[in-house]
């Protein structure tokens, strides 16, 4: 359904996508993944033609989106944060307006408009403006705009941004439905891994305008590691343990240094029993020693650690 | 999406809006008869009884050529800074017809607005200062309309350099003022100033609505021309502000 290629922005000397290429399909559910700066709103931005890149491609259903004049009517987007409808207007005069816009008939979008209002649960909100609502159901409304019109492909940009747990859990739910019942694309970018885990079949990391890695999540949990152990050590002992812990890690491991302290990232549990018995040959007493399973986010930012030290 | 449907939509959403905010409706309303009966004393205070009435009349017609023109021009720019403002501008770049065949769809809207608040406006303060001026206003607003679309062409321009640069409220103040020079100005039979925006159109309907003479056709082609012209180079002078926007990523960024 949409096709990525090759896509290459910058301003000026400052590269913000290189090479981006990727492809979604039609019902899938793909995450953007990345930290900031890394080119995930630019990406979400050139699809939207809100700008313009110096090479490369974008097509949809087999089209050049530059030069599709039906394109724009099969998209919906929740840009950067919760400003994304008229806050003067209902929640519903926004969904009214928008879908309108898009061409759909009052009919439909009324019928649209009334589901999903029930789904998103603001139909008890519908006589309030945008700009009364709380930040979730603000979040909500521009969802609801969005899909007011029933598009084909779905851009949301951090939309669990300043949402409590209740409604992300809503969201995660109607993303699912929608995408299952409907067919609809959604490309997802959010810092919310659990969020991203629980509806995303297939991650796109980007770093630094770079695609990193592409793929199934699965496959991407299983590159990362999955415990982290935090040593600190008097000066003299920090010196001396450095040089040993690359050998007492033969397999997937990844050192670093942060607070004085010695990071270690690991993929089993017993790797740390190596350590821990060296520390007590050479009679090395840690100020402190932690070993802590790691977050899939946590997970994830040491992938991202990984790319920038190689 | 036909242009008549991007009008009618343009329309419900103003509606929405003013019935939204009914007291905001209101009380700009009201504040626009205040400001003119506030000028209207004063000129009259200033007249002598020989002159007073033609003065009089010359104001309340100038008065609704600038309220006219004013709307004109600030339909594109008000709507594309305040929805910047309120943060949803990037949607309406969706928008599949495009975004400057809603913007136009949009000061039309926001003239046909200004046709029933105009009419409201001279009746009350016509009322209010007890001056009636025959006006005929199917002729002055349909020539309104036609020399109005020069001014729609400056707020494409104004807007595009708000895309781009966000503060141009001094321009937008400036040309407040300079529009009450617009409508005054004479600028027919044709001379130096028929070729700023909006002036020729005021002077034609000034000869036609107050000085009572007939339709003169060259007159009424300097108006059209004049519009296209202004309109033309608007929209050619706005879309490559957007695309300048979009290559330097400003859209959005308040």
């Amino acid at each position: 359904m949409l096709s990525v290629n090759q896509l290459s922005k910058s301003y000026g000397d400052q590269q913000a996508l290189q090479d981006v290429s990727f492809e979604l399909a039609a019902g899938e559910r793909v995450a953007l993944l990345g930290a900031n700066g890394s080119g995930k709103t630019t990406t979400i931005n050139s699809i939207c033609r809100l700008l313009e890149w110096q090479q490369g491609n974008i097509l949809f259903e087999q089209q050049d989106i530059t030069k599709s004049t039906d394109y724009m009517r099969h998209i919906g987007a929740v840009l950067g944060g919760c400003r994304n409808v008229n806050w003067r207007l209902t929640a519903s005069q926004n969904a009214e307006y928008f879908a309108r816009l898009h061409g759909t008939s009052k009919k439909q979008a009324f019928k649209t408009i009334t589901r999903l209002e029930e789904q998103l649960g603001l139909a008890q909100y519908a006589k309030k403006e945008v700009g009364k609502l709380s930040t979730g159901n603000k979040q909500k409304a521009a969802l609801l705009s969005a899909l007011a019109h029933q598009p084909k492909l779905l851009l949301l940009d951090e939309p669990t941004l300043g949402l409590d747990i209740q409604t992300v859990d809503e969201l995660q739910k109607i993303i699912i439905e929608q995408s299952n019942e409907l067919n609809q694309a959604f490309l997802i970018t959010s810092h919310d891994m659990a969020f991203i885990e629980k509806i995303c079949t297939r991650v796109i990391v980007l770093n630094k305008g770079k695609v990193i890695y592409s793929g199934d999540i699965k496959a991407l949990k299983e590159q990362l590691y999955h415990f982290e152990m935090r040593l600190k050590l008097t000066p003299p002992d920090n010196t001396q343990i450095e040089g040993h812990l690359k050998e007492l890690w033969p397999n997937h491991s990844h050192l670093s240094s942060e607070d004085e302290q010695i990071i270690v990232h690991y993929d089993s549990p017993e790797q740390a029993f190596a350590t821990i018995n060296w520390l007590a040959q050479q009679a090395i007493v840690p100020l402190d020693l932690t070993i802590n399973p790691l977050s899939v986010e946590t997970a994830y930012q040491t992938l991202l650690d990984q790319e920038v030290n190689a | 999406m036909s242009f008549s449907a991007l009008i009618a939509n343009e329309t419900k959403l103003q509606v929405y809006e003013m019935k939204q905010y009914w007291f905001e409706t209101v009380s700009s309303l009201v504040m626009m008869c205040a400001v003119f009966a506030g000028l209207f004393y004063g000129v009259k205070s200033f007249t002598t009884p020989g002159d007073g009435a033609t003065s009089l009349d010359g104001l309340v017609f100038g008065f609704l050529l600038w309220i006219f023109a004013l709307s004109a021009y600030s339909s594109i720019t008000k709507s594309l800074v305040e929805d910047n403002q309120k943060g949803f501008l990037e949607q309406l770049f969706l928008c599949p017809n495009g975004f400057t065949q809603l913007m136009l769809a949009r000061s039309l809207v926001e003239m046909m607005w200004s046709v029933v608040f105009v009419t409201l406006i001279a009746y009350i303060t016509m009322f209010v200062t007890n001056n009636w001026i025959d006006l005929n206003f199917f002729y002055f607003y349909l020539l309104m309309f036609i020399s109005s679309l020069s001014l729609v062409g400056l707020g494409f321009i104004v807007s595009g350099l708000a895309l781009n640069f966000k503060k141009v409220g001094t321009i937008a103040a400036l040309f407040n003022i300079a529009f009450m020079g617009l409508v005054a100005i004479d600028a027919l039979p044709l001379n130096i100033f028929s070729l700023l925006p909006f002036t020729a159109g005021a002077s034609l309907s000034r000869d036609i609505l107050l000085q009572n003479e007939p339709l003169n056709m060259f007159h009424l082609a300097i108006v059209v021309t004049n519009s296209v012209v202004y309109l033309v180079v608007g929209i050619f002078v706005f879309k490559h502000l957007v695309k300048r926007a979009k290559r330097l990523n400003l859209l959005g960024q308040y």
